[in-house]
């Protein structure tokens, strides 16, 4: 729980931040792909893992997966169509039988309706969902943080000691 | 140097490799690790023991699970599985099921046993404690045709026939209920319904009636019609005229005289139409003269009536057993066609699983062999085999074949021979089962319960047989027992019941029963004799007939004299009715009959005039001619 919320805490520092833009919306992007496949799956373990091995920022990644579950979750007859349409080609059948006896390839359950639609529909989606969440970021910071540090609330806030305080704490401790 | 500047710290650049992410992965594995080896025995047990008793229908205890991850074996113990009918004992109990799976097919999600052991496997076992039933599943869209099937057999087969049977023997009239009977028969709805359509023709006719040609209307024609020069006709001008008009007559006479031929045709029709509805009162009747028999509990003392009471109930149990195992292999095991048919998925939010094996591949999960021992001192105790169990029989290429033979002494039970064989590989599905029983005690069991009478088995030695033949929709089923050396147990608070049923079961002391079950699903067709209904129906003819068919008269002629009066009231009606109709048609039937004969009259006359004018003109000719030709001879 305490590591989920140092990344949720993580997040929301890096989002008001300057840096970091390329790291939130490829966690954003992760999430996606969590959120539309099967809790348990390789392709979620997969997905776990690049968030471990790269500089993917989790808290966003965990956030999104939340959202994206639900959004998946509501769009399941949609992915089930799509998924029997995928699965039901005929010129696809050779390939889903190689992948469906090879070792490993199974456990992404990929032979499952929802399951295909949902994995074809994040993996479409997730490049304009990078994109789309960097656009995002940059118009947060831009309109939404920068007038929140011109205002007078904000001023008055920044100039109390215990603000001073946890300042210099940050910048030692970070 | 900037303040600011001087305390800001250099910033190491960092690159897209989380290098500090070794020591967290490490941590998340350990973790893994260690749920797996202290947690995930019990998670799996309870996971086992939800999906178990789910399928039971009834709670599923596992006793012990242990799980070896990397060798890949599954060692379950102890485990129980409740009665659905009797919370308080087990169906089964399994001492111990052991089994390894091929990493091979758990690499492809695929689940494949090579060889597993079930041992020391018990039946009808008491708990500790009664397992927690589940409520009857609700059904998906309303009940099937098989499931009303089965209702109403189960309703036939629960009533208490040999207790209402008991009841009239120790002195109940059931004809004494008829009095309470309200107005709800069958026949006073028919009547009202006759009435009301009796209203509706009545007037119907009238109105049709009132748009008939009138008597005048045929006047204005027949006064026509005599103004025809028919008799002074004089050259062939005047008879042409004459022609004419009266063909005029002729087609107006026609137009008008149609409606009143197609009324009377009409009318025959309405009649015949009320007289089938008065015939069909006499079959409203006796449907009523049953409906009361029914509900005064007035039982046929028919043997067939009598075997499907005592025995009815356990037949049906078997059938719906063989119907919830059938659904469950077909819904585990889809035969061929089933897979292609692709139903859609009940739960949208599951999706569909695919199938793409290929004839050397793994199905989803495949049982090769399993080996059911369970040894009891002195050598007893029962063994089977279990092959093929797979859930893509089609891909295996074999059907899954079940044997069993033994005995459990401990409960009494010997000589049992039991196959089953569940063939999915082709489109239609097939189940196949043969089980045989050479010997079980039977002890309290009850045949009859109701509080005029009660039977039943204190104690009898058993044997039954079982075949089963389920393929697609038809069903064939033999079910036979035989119950011998049998202690029959009753008790009666009337003498004459008590003497009744110690008449009728004198002397009985081998009780067959054989049952015969065919058809669909949505439609079967029973078969159920017993030598112990034949001898209940002869033993209580004699003490109940008299009373049974003075009871049955009585019903008849209390519904024939409560619907007497207004039948003859519909009755009278309806004569009434038919010769007012038939009266008042027949008068302008008359009058159109009549016109019709003058009109034929008419142009008779008019045909001979006709042919009396050539005949004269012809004979003039002739004279003239003859006076030219004398002429010219001279």
């Amino acid at each position: 729980m305490t590591l989920l919320l140092k990344q949720l805490f993580a997040l929301l520092r890096l989002l008001n931040s300057d840096t970091g833009t390329n790291q939130i919306a490829a966690g954003v992007a992760c999430g996606l792909i969590l959120g539309f496949a099967p809790m348990l799956s390789l392709q979620g373990l997969l997905v776990f893992l690049c968030m471990f091995l790269f500089r993917i920022q989790i808290g966003a990644a965990l956030t999104s997966a939340v959202f994206f579950a639900m959004v998946a979750w509501l769009f399941d007859p949609v992915s089930h169509a799509l998924g029997v349409a995928i699965l039901e080609t005929a010129s696809l059948q050779p390939l889903f039988t190689t992948l469906y006896n090879l070792p490993l390839v199974p456990l992404t359950r990929f032979y499952n309706s929802v399951v295909m639609g949902a994995g074809v529909m994040s993996v479409l989606l997730a490049p304009l969902v990078f994109f789309g969440s960097k656009l995002l970021i940059a118009l947060y910071r831009e309109k939404v943080v920068a007038r929140f540090k011109s205002s007078p609330v904000w001023k008055l806030w920044s100039g109390t000691t215990f603000f001073k305080w946890y300042s210099s704490y940050e910048k030692f401790h970070g | 140097m900037d303040k600011t500047t001087e305390n800001k710290k250099p910033v190491k650049k960092q690159g897209p490799i989380r290098v500090e992410a070794v020591v967290p992965m490490l941590i998340v594995v350990g973790a893994t690790v260690l749920y797996f080896s202290l947690f995930f025995d019990a998670h799996l047990r309870r996971g086992l023991e939800y999906g178990a008793t789910q399928a039971n229908g009834a709670e599923v205890n596992i006793g012990r699970l242990q799980t070896s991850v990397f060798k890949a074996t599954v060692l379950i113990g102890d485990v129980q599985m409740t009665d659905p009918l009797q919370p308080l004992r087990n169906r089964v109990q399994i001492g111990e099921v052991r089994f390894g799976m091929l990493w091979d097919a758990l690499l492809r999600g695929k689940v494949m046993i090579d060889e597993a052991m079930i041992e020391d496997v018990q039946i009808d076992t008491p708990r500790k404690q009664a397992g927690r039933v589940l409520p009857p599943p609700a059904p998906q869209s309303g009940p099937s045709a098989s499931d009303k099937m089965l209702a109403t057999m189960k309703e036939e087969f629960s009533g208490n026939v040999v207790g209402d049977l008991a009841a009239i023997a120790a002195g109940a009239n059931p004809s004494e209920q008829l009095q309470q009977i309200g107005g709800d028969l069958k026949s006073d709805a028919y009547m009202a319904e006759l009435q009301r359509s009796m209203d509706e023709t009545e007037q119907q006719w009238k109105t049709r009636m009132a748009a008939l040609p009138r008597g005048e209307d045929f006047g204005a024609l027949r006064t026509r019609l005599s103004n025809v020069k028919v008799q002074d006709v004089k050259d062939v001008a005047q008879l042409q005229a004459a022609v004419k008009e009266l063909q005029a007559i002729r087609d107006e006479f026609e137009a008008k005289s149609k409606p009143i031929v197609e009324a009377g045709t009409g009318l025959a029709g309405d009649l015949k139409g009320l007289q089938t509805s008065f015939a069909g009162l006499d079959d409203v009747v006796r449907e009523d003269v049953r409906g009361l028999q029914a509900r005064m509990k007035l039982p046929s003392l028919d043997a067939g009536n009598l075997s499907r009471a005592l025995f009815g109930m356990d037949v049906l149990n078997k059938v719906q057993q063989a119907r919830a195992y059938m659904e469950q292999a077909r819904q585990y095991m889809p035969s061929k066609g089933k897979q292609a048919d692709k139903p859609a998925p009940r739960n949208i939010h599951k999706g569909r699983d695919y199938a793409f094996g290929h004839p050397k591949g793994y199905p989803a999960f495949w049982l090769r062999r399993a080996l059911v021992t369970s040894t009891l001192p002195g050598g007893k105790g029962l063994s089977g085999e279990i092959r093929d169990a797979a859930t893509d029989q089609a891909l295996v290429g074999r059907p899954m074949i079940a044997t069993l033979k033994g005995d459990f002494p401990q409960q009494g039970v010997s000589g049992i021979k039991a196959e089953l064989v569940v063939d999915h590989t082709k489109a239609e599905p097939v189940e196949r089962m043969e089980l045989s029983v050479a010997r079980y005690g039977v002890a309290g069991r009850s045949l009859v319960n109701s509080p005029n009478v009660t039977l039943g088995f204190a104690q009898a030695v058993a044997s039954a047989s079982l075949t089963a033949e389920l393929r697609g929709e038809q069903v064939k089923m033999q079910v036979s027992n035989q119950f011998r050396d049998v202690a029959f147990e009753t008790t009666a608070q009337s003498t004459v019941v008590r003497e009744m049923m110690q008449a009728s079961l004198a002397g009985l002391k081998t009780v067959r029963m054989d049952a015969g079950v065919r058809g669909t699903w949505g439609d079967l067709d029973w078969n159920l004799s017993t030598n112990l209904g034949d001898a209940l129906a002869r033993g209580m003819k004699r003490y109940l007939q008299e009373k049974m068919d003075e009871a049955r008269k009585r019903i008849q002629a209390q519904v024939d004299q409560r619907i007497a009066a207004q039948r003859q009231k519909l009755t009278a009606r309806r004569n009434e009715l038919e010769s007012r109709l038939r009266s008042s048609l027949a008068e302008k039937q008359v009058q159109v009959d009549k016109l019709r004969a003058d009109l034929e009259a008419a142009r008779r006359d008019l045909e001979q005039r006709k042919n009396a004018a050539t005949d004269a003109q012809k004979q003039k000719l002739k004279q003239d001619a003859n006076q030219l030709l004398d002429k010219w001879r001279r």
